[in-house]
């Protein structure tokens, strides 16, 4: 599915990533924690492909093509989605819209005809359902005026919608309640099954409890420096990043 | 002093019709007035070395030409080519109440028409609009009878197909409470230079529905204008459309003569490569009562450059003015370049105004957000930014029009260089 080998990667002149290795393979869930500025989000990003994220050095293939010879748009037609951290609004063009031109080109791509408009809606209504949202967000302009907790729903939508093969999801819980964070969860869950996978980058084990990981990773200075099932997710809450040694105590505090 | 200018000058000299009288006064001020100088107020950002040095040639007959089509648009065509008229106008069939002649083939009585309106409504302000007045020998005189409403769009169409230069002219009369549709298309390619001036006097409650295209692209230079006087109560509802090329100027008067009169007018621009489009438009309310709404669109790409200039000017007697002015600008590219210049004139006190103009450019993180859900670079540019020009294209109330022209510019659009 994904494989990440030794990368290195830099925002402006500022190395974050640096020697990242994981390997995810087809139905796991594999949960990234780590302090502040450890490059969680990066991640996120370098491989979605935004501009300004640079690649110093490494490979990462997508269902054994080569990420970083696609374009943005190619990488999510290609099923890669990262659930945004902070989805941006955009005034003028309605979710419907938007996610109709998202779900056609990616079927374009996959070589499906696109979908009728009726279809289409009924899709999006059902979607629109799971995760809670009234009917008339998808006549909203995309995420335009939406709560914080609304915008990670319309997140999950989207990813219902489109229907990925790896679901990177960053910080999808920070500043929801427990109900939305439920919401979201069972959206996640829905979706689970041996073909797709998730990377769920949190600050929180709260999450890992109603999404359950394969595997947990803890990411410091640019690289994973340790690895572990559900439990290691538990000791951080516990314990904090002390226990990883010296350095990261004064990061974690 | 221009070498192309003192050629024009020379040819004009030669011109004698009937509007002798009024060609004489715009050679005078030709002559007087000579080549703009470098910080000409009106060409400040609009550079005219392209023609300054000019040499033009005649044209030939011969060319073939085609009249683009709008599809499911009934129009009567009166087709000028490299600026000469080549429909038979006696051949039309015209509703009743349409008048139309070739302003060189003029009856006696429709010469009196004729200069009664020339240069009535256009105002002497550059030199390309006096090169017009004073050498322009083929043109159109449109009249349409009072209380007659045509639904047919008359459609004055303008090719320039070879390294000429060429004038022409339409002037348009409309009686009172009569109800007339006219659309300038103008287009071009090759290397050319046109000037093509239109002026239309709105009578007492008569409603024109007006369109310019100015599809002038590559080397074809073109310099015009549209200017309407509105008498009491009538109505203008005007959208041009613009591409750009090495040198294309609209100039636009909109002329409250009468009380109560409503002019709307938008306009679109969409630049690209290393073209020029230029756009002076002035509203002028010397009456009270008089309501103006404009909205001027454009965006911009790779190295491209628009000039717009709007001004209303709302004079002492003209209480109870209603006039808005926006402009719109969208850059594409780091080298595109807008010189935009709102200017209001108020002399009245009890008036409502509001202008504004604003430069935008593209929402890299919008962008980035379609394209992570799969969405094309393209089809995402026009998703996010194609939408403040559609806007105005929705509002045209001609169907075939607006079907027509939708796709032409968002093509136009999308294959825009973005850097």
């Amino acid at each position: 599915m994904l494989n990440i080998k030794n990368l290195h990667a830099r925002v402006e002149d500022k190395t974050i990533i640096q020697g990242l290795n994981l390997e995810v393979n087809p139905g796991e869930v594999h949960a990234i924690m780590g302090p502040n500025g450890a490059g969680k989000s990066t991640l996120g990003y370098v491989l979605s492909g935004r501009e300004g994220y640079e690649v110093e050095q490494g490979e990462v293939s997508l269902n054994g093509n080569d990420l970083f010879e696609m374009e943005i748009e190619e990488r999510a037609s290609n099923g890669l989605f990262l659930a945004f951290q902070y989805p941006v609004e955009i005034p003028g063009v309605s979710n419907m819209e938007f996610m109709k031109e998202s779900v056609n080109a990616t079927r374009e791509h996959r070589g499906e005809e696109p979908l009728s408009a009726t279809e289409f809606l009924k899709q999006a209504k059902e979607a629109c359902k799971q995760v809670q949202l009234p009917l008339d967000f998808l006549k909203r302009g995309v995420n335009e005026g939406f709560s914080g907790g609304e915008k990670k729903r319309n997140e999950i939508m989207q990813m219902i919608l489109l229907k990925p093969s790896l679901c990177i999801l960053d910080e999808s819980d920070s500043g929801l309640d427990i109900d939305a964070l439920k919401v979201v969860a069972n959206g996640v869950n829905s979706q689970r099954d041996s073909a797709r996978s998730f990377i769920v980058i949190t600050h929180y084990q709260r999450l890992l409890d109603f999404i359950k990981p394969d595997f947990v990773h803890i990411l410091a200075n640019g690289k994973i420096v340790k690895s572990g099932d559900a439990s290691l997710a538990l000791k951080v809450e516990n314990e904090g990043y002390a226990f990883l040694g010296k350095e990261f105590e004064e990061v974690s505090a | 002093m221009s070498q192309w200018l003192n050629k024009v000058i020379s040819d004009a000299r030669g011109v004698d019709d009937f509007l002798a009288p009024m060609r004489q006064q715009s050679l005078n001020k030709l002559e007087t007035d000579g080549w703009p100088h470098a910080r000409s107020e009106e060409w400040r950002f609009t550079p005219l070395s392209s023609l300054k040095e000019r040499v033009s040639n005649e044209s030939s007959l011969d060319t073939s030409y085609n009249v683009p089509q709008i599809d499911g648009l009934e129009s009567i065509d009166i087709v000028f080519v490299d600026g000469v008229l080549r429909t038979d106008i006696s051949k039309l069939s015209l509703p009743h109440g349409l008048n139309l002649c070739a302003i060189n083939n003029a009856s006696t009585d429709m010469q009196d028409e004729i200069s009664r309106l020339f240069g009535q409504v256009k105002p002497s302000r550059h030199v390309f609009g006096l090169v017009n007045d004073a050498l322009c020998e083929q043109g159109v005189y449109i009249s349409l009878d009072d209380n007659c409403e045509v639904d047919t769009p008359l459609r004055i169409i303008n090719i320039a197909a070879q390294d000429c230069d060429a004038h022409t002219r339409a002037l348009v009369n409309l009686g009172e409470n009569s109800q007339l549709k006219v659309i300038e298309h103008g287009f071009g390619s090759q290397a050319s230079f046109t000037t093509a001036f239109a002026e239309y006097m709105i009578g007492k409650e008569a409603k024109l529905e007006h369109y310019r295209f100015a599809f002038f692209t590559g080397a074809a230079k073109q310099v015009g204008g549209s200017h309407f006087s509105l008498q009491e109560r009538a109505n203008l509802n005007s959208t041009f459309v613009s591409y750009g090329s090495e040198l294309s100027r609209v100039d636009v008067d909109i002329i409250h003569a009468g009380q109560h009169a409503n002019a709307k007018m938008n306009a679109i621009y969409l630049l690209a490569e290393g073209e020029l489009f230029d756009m002076h438009s002035t509203i002028e309310h010397a009456v009270p009562n008089g309501t103006t709404q404009e909205n001027a669109r454009g965006i911009i790409g790779d190295k491209a450059r628009a000039v717009f200039s709007g001004r209303i000017h709302i004079h002492r007697d003209a209480q109870k003015t209603l006039a808005e002015l926006n402009n719109r600008n969208l850059l594409l590219s780091r080298r595109a370049m807008i010189n935009t210049k709102p200017e209001l004139e108020i002399y009245a006190d009890d008036v409502q105004c509001a202008h504004g103009a604003t430069v935008a450019e593209i929402e890299e993180k919008a962008l980035y957000y379609l394209m992570s859900r799969s969405i094309p670079r393209s089809k995402a540019l026009v998703m996010l930014n194609f939408g403040f020009v559609q806007e105005l294209v929705n509002a045209i109330s001609n169907e075939p029009i607006k079907q027509w022209l939708l796709p032409m510019l968002s093509e136009r659009f999308a294959n825009m260089e973005v850097k």
